[in-house]
């Protein structure tokens, strides 16, 4: 960690613009939404390939769809619920069924929309989107793997949804190129395996340092792909610890804990606990007062640890 | 050729496809006819007259675009692609079988040539007007053609691509409304009435045009028309009869989904073979 906090937003918007200059076939799609999703600079330079739908999800992803049977490969961005459950048939038809080339990118992901209430959260969104046969689901954990995540996406042919987050986020790691399906060792360790996504890593790598003061042994894995997951990962690291613990700001039920769940299924002498989000509609505050609540604050996550291991 | 020439001839045509129609049918026992052939005569025309397409290349970057927003309509498109030579007559028994490249509903991976996997309603105007801004982007002169069914009207996400292709002002798009009249639950105007069709699209900046869509005269004199303005897209209204041409189903709610009799299928298909008979001494004389 460098101690430097970036806005992913920004940052996501900025690459996509970047890539925009040699790939013509970028188009961006906005609800209402390209200003906040970063686009500024992609509505300055590429007006022509910007489309403003005003608010109507449902309608984009189709357009969306449309023009990538054409070759084009639209990139779609807004706050998260809106643009996984509200079209989420148009997700599931119109991207899956017919395997096109939209990339859509739920942004405030998680409760970062903190005091907007249920409506404006996002904690149902990787088990949806993973729910969709053909479907990437991306969570990149820091501004470096957003850059690299964005580059991986649009190279990647297919339908991809990616899930960022709003407030600032912490620089984690060095710039590398983003292999999708591929999760990383964060730190080696033998007492458990931690395995985290998305915008809690930060907090997972805080809670990690914290628990070898006291002498535990965590092994991490940052999991910026949560599917298709890195089964093989996975496996080698439960073998060796026996106890993994999952977390992510998400419910409980449906994202990369059951995914992780699943994956380890087969092999009984290895424990299990997800850590995440209870199945119901979350309470309001600020986004620290959430993540203290919910425990996926440094602290919170340290304390689950411990329960683990009790 | 002559007008009369050209219209006897899609005559021709539309009774050939609804022969197709009778025999997948009767391949798989039943299936959507109500639709496929209100929407038929159309989508015929579309094929045989209008459309730049070359069914030896289905993918080819310039061709126009077909799809149905009413995948379930998809009998008629199979019926006139396979005439059209997309694919051999033959498959056409193999309508409901397992792993038909010819299922219920449209899937473009199955069937080269078929542009959407449609069949939930509401979709195929979407995404018909993304496919139109991406030739207007690349500059490309291709066309869209899409089929809605008048029962599909009422799911919103419709009106959100009408106000898309207004904005962007694509007149390489058009739109038939298959104006049947009637959905499974009966009169469209009774289950939930979407009247006035035409002003609706009208209000989102559409041009508009009014059609008998059985009437192949009609539907070519509309089909040359287009784009009927410069920077709006299209809108037919195509007024319709449902299981039009199946004698014991015309303007019938119950043949929107058909179980058939075997003994109904021949006479069906007898009174189709004396039609084209009827047409083509026509056409010689």
């Amino acid at each position: 960690m460098t101690g430097e906090f970036i806005d992913p937003r920004k940052e996501f918007g900025k690459t996509v613009t970047e890539l925009a200059k040699d790939n013509e076939d970028i188009v961006v799609f906005s609800a209402d939404s390209g200003k906040s999703s970063g686009f500024g600079d992609f509505i300055e330079k590429y007006p022509e390939r910007y489309y403003e739908c005003g608010i109507m999800e449902q309608g984009v992803v189709g357009l969306a769809a449309g023009m990538a049977t054409a070759g084009k490969i639209p990139v779609f961005c807004a706050i998260a619920p809106f643009v996984t459950c509200r079209p989420y048939e148009m997700v599931r038809n119109d991207m899956g069924y017919m395997r096109q080339n939209v990339k859509i990118v739920g942004r405030n992901c998680g409760f970062t929309y903190s005091d907007l209430g249920a409506t404006h959260q996002s904690l149902d969104d990787f088990g949806l989107m993973r729910l969709i046969p053909g479907m990437v689901v991306l969570a990149p954990q820091d501004p470096a793997e957003i850059r690299q995540g964005v580059k991986a996406m649009i190279d990647y042919q297919g339908p991809v949804y990616m899930r960022i987050g709003n407030p600032k986020i912490p620089v984690l790691f060095e710039e590398k190129p983003f292999e999708i399906g591929k999760g990383t060792v964060l730190r080696e360790g033998t007492d458990l395996t931690l395995i985290t996504t998305g915008s809690v890593t930060g907090a997972a790598i805080e809670a990690a340092e914290v628990m070898e003061r006291e002498g535990v042994s965590v092994e991490l894995i940052g999991m910026p792909t949560v599917c298709p997951v890195d089964e093989k990962l996975v496996k080698a690291s439960a073998a060796k610890t026996k106890k993994v613990l999952t977390v992510e700001e998400h419910y409980l039920d449906g994202g990369l804990g059951t995914i992780i769940t699943e994956v380890l299924s087969g092999m009984s002498d290895v424990f299990v606990r997800r850590h995440g989000v209870p199945k119901l509609y979350a309470t309001t505050g600020s986004y620290e007062q959430l993540l203290d609540y919910y425990k996926l604050d440094a602290k919170g996550i340290a304390g689950v640890i411990r329960e683990v291991l009790a | 050729m002559t007008d009369k020439t050209r219209i006897l001839k899609l005559k021709i045509a539309a009774a050939k496809s609804r022969r197709n129609v009778l025999r997948m049918i009767k391949a798989s026992g039943h299936g959507h006819v109500g639709g496929a052939l209100s929407a038929i005569d159309l989508v015929t025309a579309l094929y045989f007259d209008k459309m730049k397409i070359d069914p030896s290349d289905p993918g080819k970057p310039d061709r126009d675009r077909f799809l149905l927003s009413a995948g379930h309509k998809c009998l008629a498109q199979y019926s006139v692609m396979a005439q059209r030579g997309y694919m051999d007559q033959s498959v056409l028994d193999t309508y409901g079988s397992f792993k038909a490249c010819i299922p219920g509903h449209p899937d473009m991976h199955k069937l080269p040539g078929v542009e959407a996997n449609t069949g939930a309603l509401g979709h195929g105007m979407s995404i018909a007007a993304g496919m139109a801004m991406s030739a207007k982007l690349d500059k490309e002169d291709f066309c869209v053609y899409a089929v809605t069914g008048d029962g599909e009207l009422p799911e919103g996400s419709n009106w959100e691509a009408a106000a898309a292709a207004g904005k962007f002002g694509l007149d390489n798009l058009t739109v038939f409304v298959d104006n049947n009249g009637l959905q499974i639950s009966g009169k469209v105007t009774d289950v939930m009435s979407m009247e006035d069709i035409k002003d609706k699209f009208r209000a989102f900046g559409w041009a508009v045009a009014e059609i008998d869509g059985n009437d192949m005269e009609q539907i070519v004199q509309v089909l040359d028309r287009l784009p009927l303005q410069k920077g709006k897209p299209n809108m037919i209204l195509c007024h319709t009869v449902k299981a039009k041409g199946l004698s014991i189903g015309e303007g019938k709610a119950g043949y929107h989904f058909w179980n058939a009799k075997p003994e109904e299928l021949a006479a069906a298909d007898r009174e189709l073979e004396e039609q084209i008979e009827k047409l083509t001494k026509e056409l010689e004389a």
